[in-house]
């Protein structure tokens, strides 16, 4: 990364007469003129602040005045902290509960709408897509009015008060049922995308061995479609490990963090940032850093294994 | 087939048109439930913003007892007025997106067509941060920004989303296959670098590049940790962290319901007129690149 920053810095004073030299060699610095905004600041704004984040986990730093260092203290304090347990369990939970039967669902609204018999797909499509369109924080507001206890809109058509945002083990599942609701219709489009995507000569060739709809499905279908199911279930655990928005918007109120027993672990991040133990936030950071890594790490096996 | 006597085949035949019937109806009342339930609560938010915040405590749940704009009055008053944070989203959301456009497309321009010394490591370099979550760096970014004194601004909520991987990673794979020809022409021309790239790439790239603006633009109109954390000061803040902040002035803890609904389905309805009018770009979109893993 420094490097390509100290080949890119002489290029600007260099640009007329590399123009005129490259009508004789081809481009030479050209190229390096095009990246060389978009390098920099990525440098900058990302590269940067993530190196210093690493650097700040093994500090102890409050935002002024000195940083001490720690070594791996606040990675220790982290582990040893039971509130990151709990967190880390949590998004683990939600990974687990919602990943599962939604994509199992996106998967059979798919060969539904794949069918030869459905209808109106052009119809569909979209409507399924919707939740998608609308931003994550419209969406857990308009949840957290539905699920309301006093005033919300389920408890108001049972008739009941059922508390399903304040007991934190219902709302748990609300949590869940909103990712579902939300995430469904992406991955209901990209296992369209996989299923129209299968060669309709395999399918031909099963039909004429005698293979019914269902045992195609089973025997075809499903074991074409293995890979993209785990690409999808790993990519779907990435973006829930960084949870942030829905729980706390659906559980909290007024834009504060939802309680501890509901709380993902980007809270503990941001909690940490607010009271300006950055060393703290950035070891907390870059511990769930390494589980999404090993996540993506063992999915990667198993593709391998797959293969080989 | 030859073994079946011909009333047999009849017979059958009648029963398979029968159950595809039935299966054409089970599919189709199925795939209205899928959408009803999809559908409903962003019905839900626009009819509640039709009702006053009185009436949410009332009537959550049915039509609304009487039709009315007063939430969205209260939307240009409330504390100031959520329009201005409306206007905070709009101003953040478009100055991102055409930088990140503009230097992506830049960056994605030369590592498509052009040979230089290092681009492959640089390249893979580049999309290997990608597996580092934003939200990893937040430490570091927020002092980093604290230093600079840029904290509770716009620049901040811009700044970190203007160098997209995703971008350049998109528009890239969609130069790769733009043929040499085309450009070699221009160059023979007499066409500089830079002409040839706005002249030619642009516009030759403009599905690429339209697509991966409304997918930035989206993501940068929705973001909410990172502004939740930088933007506290009421005049910096995008929609996205006030609406949920929204409660009684008078009583204090009690949300607003009518004036939320307003303003959640003010800061919807842009994106979704535009998913409408454009759904199947929108919907391709989201399968570039994943299908194939």
């Amino acid at each position: 990364m420094v490097k390509s920053e100290s080949l890119s810095c002489p290029v600007s004073n260099l640009t007329a007469q590399s123009n005129l030299r490259k009508r004789r060699n081809g481009p030479s610095l050209v190229p390096y003129l095009f990246i060389f905004p978009f390098v920099l600041f990525f440098i900058i704004l990302f590269v940067g602040p993530a190196f210093y984040s690493l650097y700040l986990s093994f500090f102890r730093y409050a935002g002024y005045g000195e940083s001490v260092w720690v070594g791996l203290d606040n990675y220790r304090a982290v582990l040893q902290y039971n509130i990151f347990w709990i967190a880390l369990k949590n998004i683990f939970f939600y990974w687990m509960a919602h990943a599962i039967p939604m994509m199992a669902l996106a998967f059979g609204l798919a060969v539904l709408v794949n069918s030869k018999l459905a209808r109106y797909r052009n119809v569909f499509k979209p409507l399924i897509y919707m939740p998608q369109i609308i931003a994550t924080v419209a969406a857990a507001l308009i949840f957290q009015n539905f699920f309301g206890t006093q005033y919300g809109i389920l408890n108001r058509i049972l008739g009941a008060e059922i508390p399903w945002l304040s007991d934190m083990d219902l709302a748990r599942w609300v949590i869940v049922i909103f990712l579902i609701w939300r995430g469904l219709g992406y991955w209901f489009v990209i296992f369209l995308a996989g299923l129209t995507s299968i060669n309709p000569e395999i399918m031909e060739a099963a039909t004429v061995d005698g293979a019914t709809a269902w045992r195609r499905m089973v025997y075809v279908t499903i074991p074409l479609m293995r890979n993209s199911f785990l690409f999808a279930f790993v990519v779907d655990g990435v973006v829930t490990l960084r949870l942030f928005a829905e729980p706390n918007i659906l559980v909290g109120k007024a834009g504060a963090l939802a309680s501890v027993q509901v709380a993902p672990v980007l809270n503990l991040v941001i909690e940490y940032i607010r009271s300006a133990r950055f060393g703290m936030a950035a070891a907390t950071g870059w511990i769930l850093f390494l589980v999404i890594a090993i996540i993506s790490w063992l999915q990667f096996r198993l593709f391998r294994q797959e293969e080989g | 087939m030859n073994v079946f006597r011909s009333s047999n085949i009849a017979r059958s035949n009648t029963i398979a048109r029968w159950s595809t019937a039935a299966k054409k109806v089970l599919i189709l009342l199925a795939l209205i439930a899928a959408a009803l339930i999809s559908v409903y609560p962003i019905v839900m938010m626009m009819i509640n913003s039709f009702k006053s915040d009185r009436e949410m405590y009332i009537n959550p749940a049915g039509l609304p007892i009487e039709w009315t704009l007063e939430s969205y009055g209260k939307v240009f008053q409330y504390h100031g007025g959520l329009w201005l944070n409306i206007v905070n989203s709009i101003i953040i959301s478009l100055i991102s997106t055409i930088m990140a456009v503009f230097l992506s497309a830049l960056a994605a321009y030369a590592f498509a067509k052009y040979h230089f010394r290092g681009r492959d490591t640089l390249f893979a370099l580049l999309l290997a941060t990608f597996m580092i979550p934003p939200e990893i760096i937040i430490p570091g970014q927020y002092i980093f920004f604290a230093r600079l004194h840029l904290i509770n601004t716009l620049h901040v909520q811009i700044l970190p989303t203007i160098t997209p991987i995703l971008g350049l990673f998109f528009i890239r794979q969609y130069m790769a296959l733009i043929p040499n020809d085309l450009l070699e022409a221009a160059r023979v021309d007499g066409a500089g670098h830079f002409t040839v790239f706005t002249k030619i790439m642009v516009p030759v790239c403009s599905p690429v590049l339209g697509a991966y603006a409304i997918l930035h633009f989206m993501s940068v109109w929705n973001a909410y940790t990172w502004p939740v954390l930088v933007a506290v000061k009421r005049e910096v803040q995008p929609a996205m962290v006030v609406l949920p902040q929204m409660v009684d002035p008078v009583v204090g803890f009690l949300p607003v319901w009518g004036t939320i609904m307003a303003g959640a389905t003010l800061a919807t309805l842009p994106i979704l007129i535009v998913f409408l009018s454009m759904q199947d770009k929108f919907m391709s979109s989201v399968t570039v690149g994943s299908v194939k893993g």
